[in-house]
């Protein structure tokens, strides 16, 4: 017992001297320590990067954080502030001028009763990528931008190669469908977002869209797991569109000897009859409550957050900054950027509610279910709503209570 | 108190403690916890905590996921058990072969997969499986067996975990099955050669008698393993395709540590228990029975 | 008599031959992890699948293991730390358990006091309590206690190993009472009997109980996954799946990350495994 207590106080005691802990995930996580040297140089603080999985992301933030050991800087995805502001793990922003020339519809995601707690860092709207040569062998420029002729392109490349894929949307990643659900207008819940509303015309009709892609063969029943390297697969023409977040600009750059430049092209998501809001992870960067060195915390928020080095970001990684002032640069005008700042300009608004992440995982395994032809539309949006009303019993008991705005 | 007494609670009295607080008092918490609608909310604010009697239950069973994943366990252990004694027993037999040599060497190969980490040994099966490039799909090609999509079809997913499950812990049960076997009385096997008695005949009635208590022991913790399934869907598959590999487990540390849902979590916990217990005294009867005990 | 010495020549080689292939079968995923460890980036994913590295590459253990600076900046799996981690939460687990374990073992085969066999039905019985049910608790208490995201919280739990206990107690049960008494006769204390009489011959089974102790702290997942959220603490396991989650593509780096965890257990087993063996055999084999 003498050497469990030792092993404990061992671990308490090499907090103090411990550098600034920033922990994000994905290329976000991998890439940040490249943005450290120079803010150690101007400030003298060390920073030490944990990349976090995306898949396990969420566990390992709320055990942090039950367990007292957050870091002191932390990204989190848009979506889940809310959820951790209202657990008390975040601090509120001090100083407005850190929210000060956002782009719009990137600020409202980090409030939370009234107040902010997370500075947008980067935005990553969703986009197609595709194979300029496949498609011009079909015949076409570039993908049609409404639903049905997208479709119908999609029918044209698979006839043209029976062997080989369309759409690259692997089952287990809800992006794609969200997107469409986004563009349809599908508010997704109601009851003051305390019910699901899945079973809407709009949200219906964006499923079924989704959901014929898988029928008529044009994407495949697949998970990303099985997918073992999908950038191979869009490289080696399996597959002729691939929806993804600008991220994929990094694994363009990386792996520019598996596909040429001039191979591919990335224009928005198509909608019913045109492109519309889409949805896409944003990332935002917040302050953990609990810092013991909230000054240092907030200048690395600051430095993280400012154009200077989200420009190098950018360039490092392909995300996009989140601050107006920093599209004015050169690097900004590339015409690969130009479909993501329009879309920028329309995002999909997602409901702020603090179960919304695990409701979006249900709606997916649902829909995969669909994909699967384990259920038919109308009861896989049946099946949809029950889930989200199951999952927000406890939110409608509480707003009966009060104790939820 | 004697000298004797007081040296014996010097002995067992700190293991008791540890025992006790981390297992047997957390395990009677959990029934409170059970009854309670902890979840992200009251990790938030306590005063959100509310005392809900037997909802937690009632709400699992109208989750149509707890159904699946109680299914998929029931099918991991249906399945599995039986592969997973099959194969040790008929390892342990051809081993007891007088033919056979090296028999330590064979045991220590036979062996070493137990040993090595599940998640490590999940990584690499992960990769045999994969349908284009893996080998065992590239091994059935050679037999003119087509390319199975183990982990991607919810079909296949169950077996594939199985086969990875079976190779993984057979070993352990052979060995123990290879003691039990040394121990079946010698001149009775000789007895039972010299009245004619077939192969399969002295199998079932000279072998099996002796080892059945060692045979239903290996039963009891096989099945208590099969319904413990976690790690492997957690590394190979995330419990995909369809939820096909949800496990009871995967779904309390989903609905416990990744949403945060204590209670609910707690009362998937309980029922655990409740099956394995259940397992278990079922098991004890059927082998009572036969009076293998 | 020549036909049957045939058949017994053909048994003979049926069998080995059935055994040999069967531990051929079995060593294929661990040699093959060996094997694409080393090949380089991207060869593994080709058909047919190779089996032998085309030349034999150390990209692989580099990229995993050494910390290396990229344009100014430090790229980390974190893999040294979690063999550290795993290392020494396995070790303080194993002698932990040792030292609790053994001497209740004993005590509860040789030494009487009051409450022995109640004692000893409810130990019997709590060993039908999944560690599962424990764990929702325990993570709360742990929280409280400030054990969360510490070496001291993944340890505590499995040090509740009654199978140990009654492992041992087992194993005493076989020492003759007269060697015992006789000691108590010449006055020697009944710790020091313990010591100098009783461990000595409990020697085996302790090695035994050691491997089995180790092998059960180094492989755990589900506890150290639940309760370590700083990748500095994490043990090689918990940093393996991450990595896995999140690499699945890179094939060749994670059967580096698969022989890194499995190799060291592997050549602690085969070095003692005459002792782990034998454990389970419970000594009704030789060799």
């Amino acid at each position: 017992m003498a050497g469990a207590a030792g092993l404990l106080a061992a671990g308490c005691a090499r907090t103090a001297d411990r550098p600034l802990q920033l922990w994000a995930m994905s290329y976000e996580g991998d890439y940040a320590p490249l943005l450290m040297p120079a803010f150690a140089q101007a400030t003298g603080i060390a920073v030490e990067v944990q990349s976090l999985p995306w898949t396990a992301s969420h566990e390992k933030l709320l055990t942090a954080f039950a367990g007292d050991a957050m870091p002191d800087v932390l990204m989190l995805p848009s979506e889940w502030v809310g959820e951790f502001a209202m657990i008390g793990a975040l601090a509120p922003v001090p100083d407005p001028r850190l929210l000060a020339g956002l782009f719009e519809g990137t600020r409202a995601a980090g409030r939370y009763r009234g107040r902010d707690y997370a500075v947008p860092w980067s935005v990553a709207p969703q986009a197609q990528f595709y194979r300029r040569d496949l498609l011009a062998a079909a015949g076409f420029g570039r993908p049609p931008p409404a639903w049905a002729e997208w479709r119908a392109m999609g029918r044209a490349l698979r006839r043209r190669r029976p062997d080989e894929w369309v759409f690259l949307m692997p089952l287990n990643w809800w992006d794609a469908l969200f997107t469409f659900a986004g563009q349809t207008g599908a508010a997704m819940l109601r009851d003051r977002d305390t019910r699901g509303d899945f079973r809407s015309p709009a949200f219906g009709a964006a499923l079924a869209f989704y959901a014929s892609l898988y029928a008529e063969k044009l994407a495949p029943a697949m998970l990303s797991t099985e997918l073992q390297d999908p950038f191979a697969a869009f490289a080696q023409g399996s597959f002729a569109i691939y929806p993804r977040s600008p991220a994929m600009l990094l694994d363009l750059k990386r792996r520019r000897a598996e596909i040429a430049d001039n191979a591919w092209g990335v224009v928005r998501m198509p909608g019913p009859n045109g492109p519309g809001p889409a949805s896409g992870i944003s990332a935002s960067l917040c302050v953990a409550a609990g810092t013991r060195r909230p000054d240092q915390a907030w200048a690395l928020m600051r430095y993280l957050t400012d154009a200077p080095a989200e420009l190098r970001f950018q360039h490092l990684i392909g995300s996009l900054p989140a601050r107006r002032a920093a599209w004015t640069a050169p690097q900004m005008q590339a015409p690969v950027l130009r479909p993501f700042l329009d879309q920028m300009a329309q995002p999909a608004r997602m409901p702020g509610v603090v179960e919304w992440e695990r409701i979006r995982i249900e709606v997916q395994l649902v829909a995969e279910r669909m994909v699967r032809g384990e259920l038919s539309l109308p009861a896989a949006q049946a099946m949809m709503d029950r889930r989200a009303d199951a999952i927000l019993a406890k939110r409608r008991a509480l707003l009966d209570t009060g104790l939820v705005a | 108190m004697t000298r004797q007494e007081r040296a014996a609670w010097l002995f067992v009295a700190p293991v008791l403690a540890i025992i006790l607080l981390v297992l047997v008092l957390p395990a009677l918490l959990a029934l409170a916890l059970a009854v309670t609608d902890y979840s992200i909310y009251a990790l938030a604010d306590l005063s959100a905590l509310r005392f809900i009697g037997l909802g937690n239950f009632t709400d699992l069973f109208g989750t149509p996921l707890f159904w699946r994943a109680l299914g998929n366990t029931a099918l991991f252990a249906l399945f599995g058990v039986p592969m997973a004694i099959g194969s040790s027993l008929a390892a342990a037999l051809l081993l007891d072969e007088a033919t056979v040599r090296w028999k330590p060497l064979w045991r220590v190969v036979l062996f070493a997969p137990y040993v090595t980490s599940v998640v490590a040994a999940a990584v690499v099966w992960q990769f045999l499986l994969n349908t284009r490039f893996g080998l065992l799909n590239y091994g059935l090609g050679l037999i003119g067996i087509g390319p199975v999509d183990w982990l991607g079809n919810p079909r296949a997913s169950i077996p594939a975990i199985l086969i990875f499950v079976t190779w993984k812990i057979f070993g352990y049960n052979m060995i123990v099955f290879s003691a039990a076997l040394s121990a079946v009385p010698h001149d009775l096997m000789e007895a039972a050669r010299l009245d004619g008695a077939s192969r399969w005949e002295r199998f079932r009635h000279v072998t099996l008698p002796a080892i059945g208590p060692t045979l239903l022991l290996a039963a009891v913790m096989s099945v208590a393993g099969f319904v413990q399934l976690f790690a492997e869907p957690y590394v190979m598959t995330m419990g995909g395709p369809s939820q096909s590999t949800v496990t009871v487990l995967y779904f309390m540390f989903d609905e416990g540590f990744k949403w945060w849902n204590l209670g609910q979590a707690s009362a998937v916990a309980l029922i655990l228990f409740a099956i394995i217990l259940l397992l278990t005294v079922v098991q004890t009867r059927i082998g009572r029975r036969y009076e293998w005990l | 008599m020549a036909v049957i010495m045939n058949r017994r020549l053909l048994r003979t080689i049926v069998s080995n031959a059935l055994v040999a292939s069967i531990a051929g079968l079995t060593l294929v995923p661990l040699v093959w992890m060996v094997t694409v460890s080393f090949m380089p980036r991207g060869e593994s994913s080709h058909f047919p699948p190779p089996f032998w590295p085309s030349r034999w590459s150390w990209e692989n253990y580099h990229e995993l293991l050494v910390r290396r600076l990229i344009d100014g900046a430090w790229f980390d799996y974190r893999i040294m730390p979690a063999l550290w981690n795993s290392l020494g939460i396995a070790l303080a687990a194993t002698v932990l358990g040792l030292l609790l374990t053994v001497p209740a073992g004993y005590a509860f085969a040789k030494l009487r006091f009051t409450g022995r066999e109640r004692l000893l039905r409810l130990l019997i019985a709590a060993l039908v309590v999944p560690t599962q049910v424990a764990m929702l608790p325990l993570f709360l208490a742990f929280k409280e206690l400030g054990l969360v995201n510490s070496y001291a919280g993944v340890i505590l739990p499995g040090l509740a190993a009654i199978f140990a206990i009654l492992f041992v107690r087992q194993t005493v049960l076989g020492i003759p009472d007269e060697m015992i008494d006789a000691a108590r006769l010449d006055g020697a204390g009944e710790v020091r009997i313990f010591v100098s009489i009783v461990l000595p011959l409990l020697m085996p089974i302790t090695v035994t109980l050691a491997v089995f102790l180790f092998l059960a702290s180094w492989n755990d997942f589900l506890w150290p996954l639940i309760v370590l959220s700083d990748q500095h603490r994490y043990t090689l396991p918990v940093a393996v799946a991450a990595i896995a989650r999140e690499h699945a593509g890179d094939g060749e780096l994670m059967m580096a990350a698969a022989v890194v965890t499995t190799v060291p257990v592997l050549l602690l087993f085969l070095a003692l495994q005459r002792y782990y063996v034998s454990g389970l055999l419970g000594g009704s084999i030789k060799g």
